[in-house]
């Protein structure tokens, strides 16, 4: 069992990725010239970026499911690992980039702290956590 | 290590192997994912994922060797041992295999309680020639005609004010709620009205769903004494005076011990306290409820006596006493001081020390209590030679859910059969072994919502009223065939005894 203000740090931690996540989604679907420029370079237009936004709406969703939380933030922090390799290797943190980038630090950092927070209920994590009498 | 030649798995090789490849191809992917396509990062992230899990395992953790020595590889161990039961249960273990039940046994409740026919074809299952014991039957059989009426009367054989018939010899075994959950409860209750038979409401203090339902009851005193105790934890007479006054209780059996756990008081887990549980029993949530091993007014076998005398008093109803076998001196002097007070029990149900729902340790559950048919064969024999064995009535209670044990049980001397995992199974048991968990998949043993769902009420009920009419079927069936007109005739001598049986040692030698 979780102490209630743990509780309460988790779920701000997952609201913080919902929301930076989630208003992504507006210009990733919408097709945003930025967004649209962003994925191009990455030579993912327009496929990628559809795939990507879906994944992180199913992301968003799971974070705010009770059941599945720890399952979203394991698909929110591996999405934001894969956005932060892109940052490094082909976008750059130039200007707007910068920005970009960072909210993707956010994201996976908030996502680590879920994951932190709820580590016994991480799958193949828990158990061997357990078993050391934490 | 030598080659050999042959093709072999050395998992230990393999293991190191993925150990060495899951960075690498982390690294390859990343490669991949800057030259080729930006796709393949969603595989550069993935194993950079299993790469630090794997780390962690290797050296992190200490708690699980395996992990420690292979990596990620070793999880295939814990998975497949995970669904180990379940494979097991469906494919791979042979119709007569399973404990407590196998699938025979379960099938044959199974189709006694939907009505369908439990004739089977070429030949029994069961290792026949050499630990099974049989019923002899009569050379000339008898119509069903002759048979006497099945039912027992309690406190009969004392100026008891009410005592009571029962109309067919089967008990639904004490499961308190709180063992069930609330749609179980009703579910046993309304099929024990519907099948006129009695039910057991467990130690779990005041039965509120099994009196809405209306079925007759017994009305079991734990050593805790929920529902009746005082401050002290100490039998309160004007609670009891009360409680037996409801139309719907008809006798009171106190709890000595049970089967599961001979020797302790019961126990209710913490998962299964909801908030209803905790007020109708007066105890705290999150705490496991252990009830204490032995009913505090009973230090010694003459005040044992004294107090079982009370309770007949006090409630004017029939009141028997429920315990497990253990010594027989002991159980000798304890009908002895019966004789002396003049002060017998209207029953006795001696328990077997498999165990049930309740939940119990391990070591009690396997290692402690006599078995039932060995015990009742002792109750009898000792009631019997005392020469009183007229004055009190047997209930044989474990594993009894077909037929064929029924029989045996009333052949070593029971009045009446008592059973509850016999009533599961009917109401749709599938030997999930979850009771303790609050988890039960068909929702008997548990009070999740979500889970008492998949039970239907007025269904499942019905089922319970054919299971009920289908054993007194082939119990009639049976008696016909021994050529006895009732139970009662029924005797020791009407059994085959091989000689790997545990009932062999009371076989006087004959053939």
């Amino acid at each position: 069992m979780l102490s209630p203000s743990s509780k309460i740090v988790s779920w701000i931690a997952q609201l913080v990725a919902v929301v930076i996540m989630g208003q992504t989604l507006y210009y990733k679907f919408g097709g945003a010239k930025e967004s649209v420029l962003l994925f191009t370079e990455l030579d993912m237009e327009p496929e990628g970026r559809i795939l990507i936004g879906i994944l992180e709406l199913v992301a968003c969703i799971l974070l705010l499911i009770p059941s599945s939380i720890t399952f979203g933030a394991m698909l929110g922090s591996a999405l934001m690992t894969g956005a932060i390799i892109g940052h490094f290797t082909t976008l750059g943190w130039e200007g707007e980039r910068f920005t970009l980038g960072m909210l993707a630090v956010v994201v996976l950092a908030a996502c680590s702290i879920v994951l932190f927070i709820r580590r016994h209920a991480v799958p193949l994590l828990g158990s061997a956590l357990q078993d050391r009498g934490e | 290590m030598a080659m050999t030649g042959k093709l072999v798995v050395n998992l230990h090789k393999l293991s190191r192997f993925a150990n060495i490849a899951i960075p690498l191809l982390a690294g390859l992917f990343f490669l991949a994912g800057l030259r080729i396509s930006f796709y393949f990062h969603f595989l550069t992230v993935a194993f950079i994922f299993l790469t630090v899990l794997n780390a962690f395992y290797l050296f992190g953790q200490k708690g699980h060797s395996l992990l420690r020595n292979f990596g990620i590889l070793a999880q295939g161990r814990y998975v497949l041992e995970s669904i180990g039961p379940e494979l097991r249960q469906y494919l791979f273990l042979n119709d007569t295999e399973e404990r407590p039940f196998n699938r025979n046994e379960r099938s044959e409740v199974y189709r006694k309680a939907q009505n369908i026919n439990s004739a089977s074809s070429f030949g029994s299952h069961k290792n026949f020639d050499s630990t099974e014991v049989k019923v002899r039957h009569a050379l000339f059989p008898i119509d069903k005609s002759e048979l006497k009426p099945l039912t027992v009367t309690f406190g009969d054989m004392r100026d008891c004010a009410n005592p009571y018939t029962l109309q067919h010899p089967f008990i639904i075994s004490a499961m308190s709620f709180g063992a069930l959950g609330e749609r179980a409860v009703r579910t046993f209750a309304r099929g024990a009205r519907e099948a006129g038979i009695l039910m057991n409401t467990g130690e779990g203090g005041y039965p509120k769903y099994h009196l809405e339902e209306g079925c007759d009851l017994i009305f079991q005193m734990g050593t805790a004494k929920f529902g009746l105790r005082d401050e002290q934890g100490l039998l309160d007479d004007e609670k009891l005076r009360e409680l037996a006054a409801k139309p719907q209780i008809k006798m009171i059996e106190i709890k000595f011990s049970q089967g599961a756990k001979p020797g302790k008081g019961g126990l209710l887990p913490k998962e299964k306290i909801t908030e209803e549980i905790s007020k109708l029993r007066g105890v705290p949530i999150g705490k496991d409820v252990v009830s204490p091993p032995c009913h505090a007014e009973c230090k010694d076998i003459e005040s044992t006596v004294r107090f079982i005398a009370r309770v007949q008093d006090v409630s004017q109803l029939p009141v028997g006493i429920k315990m497990c076998m253990g010594d027989s001196k002991e159980f000798r002097e304890l009908v002895n001081e019966m004789k002396r007070q003049s002060a017998f029990p209207d029953w006795i149900t001696v328990d077997g020390s498999e165990g049930g729902t309740g939940a119990a340790p391990k070591a009690f559950m396997d290692r402690v209590g006599i078995p039932l048919f060995p015990g009742l064969k002792r109750a009898h024999n000792i009631l019997s030679e005392l020469g009183v064995r007229s004055r009190v009535k047997l209930i044989a209670s474990g594993k009894l859910v077909g037929p064929g044990r029924q029989m045996i049980a009333f052949c070593l001397g029971a009045d009446a059969i008592s059973s509850a995992r016999g009533f599961m199974l009917a109401a749709g048991c599938i030997q999930a072994m979850q009771c303790g968990n609050n988890t039960c998949p068909v929702g008997i043993t548990t009070h999740d919502p979500d889970l008492q769902r998949g039970l239907d009420i007025d269904l499942k009920s019905a089922r319970i009223k054919n299971y009920v009419d289908n054993l007194e079927h082939d119990l009639v069936e049976l008696l016909c065939s021994t050529g006895c007109r009732s139970i009662q005739e029924l005797s020791f001598d009407r059994l085959y005894v091989p000689k790997d049986s545990t009932l062999h040692a009371y076989v006087v030698q004959k053939r």
